[in-house]
């Protein structure tokens, strides 16, 4: 018998579990083959839906299902945590078992690590957890006029284009609201233009002017003074502020890191072509653990689920592997309430955004609530690409 | 640039994509003393354009670029 663990039961390893459970479910029934998936938490979170909480665009019930449900009844579902994974020795240890496997898959995601920034967590709010983007929900709804800064902390994190997406649905929410005119926007940004992608912060900055969002540009965040409500970057500037929404540091999960499976970052050294684990043929990593160098979205993690449940069926079936991840990458990009544009690329072909849109923003939200049906379900993995 | 005598820290950021040798750098540049000369080593095209401008920002000295096969070395002086 063959065995499939899926470590981490978020978009990635939930798409790539369903996807060989369909594929390879006569085996499945026989005993032939065995598809594990273990994480600690019992919920599947859809974390898109955080960004839009805070403007009550989405809500708790449309965010969360239970593991157990979204998987395919063939696949045997573990709630523990996961301590030490060996990959010399193929074993997988956790609060209560010691698991072996044929093929590993590795989708621990990455969280954040307001630890990175002094006064970050106590500075200001943020979407990163179901929590936070309800406390800034009230926030958002009780603010009466000031500065409201939409900050990034730290790079590499969670949903690139999502803290400027906040600034732009936070001009539309309080222009829909008829105090726009109270309100000063600045968005502050670690590069020398607010997104990384050259072509597509050209847009981004264009639409900030007409959107009169200041940026501030090349600015590091160093600290954050809760009591003074004030942002100190590296480069030497003091922002004031009387709200804040900071999108704190990132880092890869503990587990992989104390396996010492992660760069110096945190991040998983992944191949970027088969994406296995630099080194290793039996383990592949995919979605945010990884250090590719793509966005850490879960556009991305279905992609690479694609092609790892793919190759792996290969291995399988005595197939060699059929598939490499050409580091495709699809992103909405909410630009007002009711409007969005699309990013669409990969390792060679840098996006080319139509310009915004109100079929976009309708695709996005239709999208929102078929990542139960459709896409966690492994159905139409890689966007059927 | 001529600083062989000098204390170099290289940051081999080779492989890494925009953002990471900007990113490797302002990390080290915060751990540096005043006076430190830092050397990014980076195969990615936007760091000869990004690294300048952030310098010049952070008000430290930017000292120039050496171009080597595959990457470019890319030197800054901590100044304050």
């Amino acid at each position: 018998m063959k065995r499939i663990l899926v470590v981490g039961g978020g978009t990635g390893g939930t798409i790539v579990a369903n996807n060989l459970a369909h594929r390879l479910h006569e085996k499945l029934v026989k005993g032939e083959i065995e598809i594990t998936v273990v994480d600690s938490s019992s919920l599947h979170v859809y974390q898109p839906a955080y960004l839009l909480i805070p403007f009550g665009i989405m809500h708790r019930n449309e965010a969360i299902r239970p593991e157990r449900d979204l998987l395919a009844e063939t696949i045997k579902f573990r709630q523990e945590r996961v301590n030490k994974i060996d990959v010399n020795n193929r074993l997988v240890k956790t609060d209560s078992s010691s698991l072996q496997y044929d093929f590993l898959v590795l989708a621990t995601g990455a969280q954040p690590d307001y630890s990175q920034v002094p006064g970050l967590e106590k500075g200001g709010y943020d979407f990163y957890t179901l929590e936070n983007a309800y406390k800034l929900r009230e926030a958002i709804g009780k603010f009466e006029g000031g500065r409201l800064v939409v900050a990034v902390t730290g790079i590499p994190f969670k949903c690139p284009t999502a803290p400027m997406e906040f600034a732009f649905l936070a001009d539309s929410y309080y222009s829909k609201l008829g105090v726009r005119d109270k309100i000063e926007l600045d968005y502050l940004y670690p590069l020398p233009r607010p997104f990384t992608i050259p072509n597509v912060a050209e847009q981004v900055q264009k639409l900030m002017d007409d959107r009169k969002i200041k940026t501030d540009l090349l600015f590091n965040v160093e600290s954050v003074n809760p009591e003074k409500k004030e942002i100190t970057s590296i480069e030497g500037e003091t922002i004031k502020y009387d709200l804040a929404v900071l999108t704190p540091p990132h880092t890869g999960s503990e587990v992989v890191r104390v396996s010492g499976l992660t760069d110096k970052g945190g991040w998983i050294p992944t191949d970027r072509y088969t994406l296995h684990v630099k080194g290793y043929d039996d383990v592949y990593a995919i979605g945010d653990a990884t250090d590719l160098p793509v966005s850490k979205a879960g556009s991305a993690a279905d992609f690479q689920a694609a092609v790892v449940s793919t190759n792996i069926w290969d291995n399988i079936n005595g197939f060699p592997p059929s598939l490499r991840y050409d580091g495709r990458v699809m992103c909405f990009i909410i630009t007002a309430i009711g409007e969005a544009t699309i990013l669409l690329f990969d390792y060679e072909h840098p996006p080319s955004p139509p310009p915004p849109n109100f079929a976009c923003y309708w695709y996005k939200l239709v999208y929102n609530r078929m990542y139960w049906t459709v896409t966690a379900k492994g159905l139409l993995p890689g966007f059927g690409v | 640039m001529s600083h062989e005598e000098e204390k170099v820290k290289v940051i081999d950021a080779r492989g890494s994509y925009c953002p990471g040798p900007l990113m490797e750098l302002i990390r080290t540049v915060k751990q540096s003393n005043i006076g430190d000369i830092i050397e990014v080593w980076s195969s990615d095209g936007g760091s000869q354009r990004d690294i300048p401008k952030w310098t010049e920002k952070a008000g430290h000295e930017f000292l120039g670029v050496i171009h080597e096969k595959g990457y470019d070395r890319i030197r800054v002086r901590k100044t304050r």
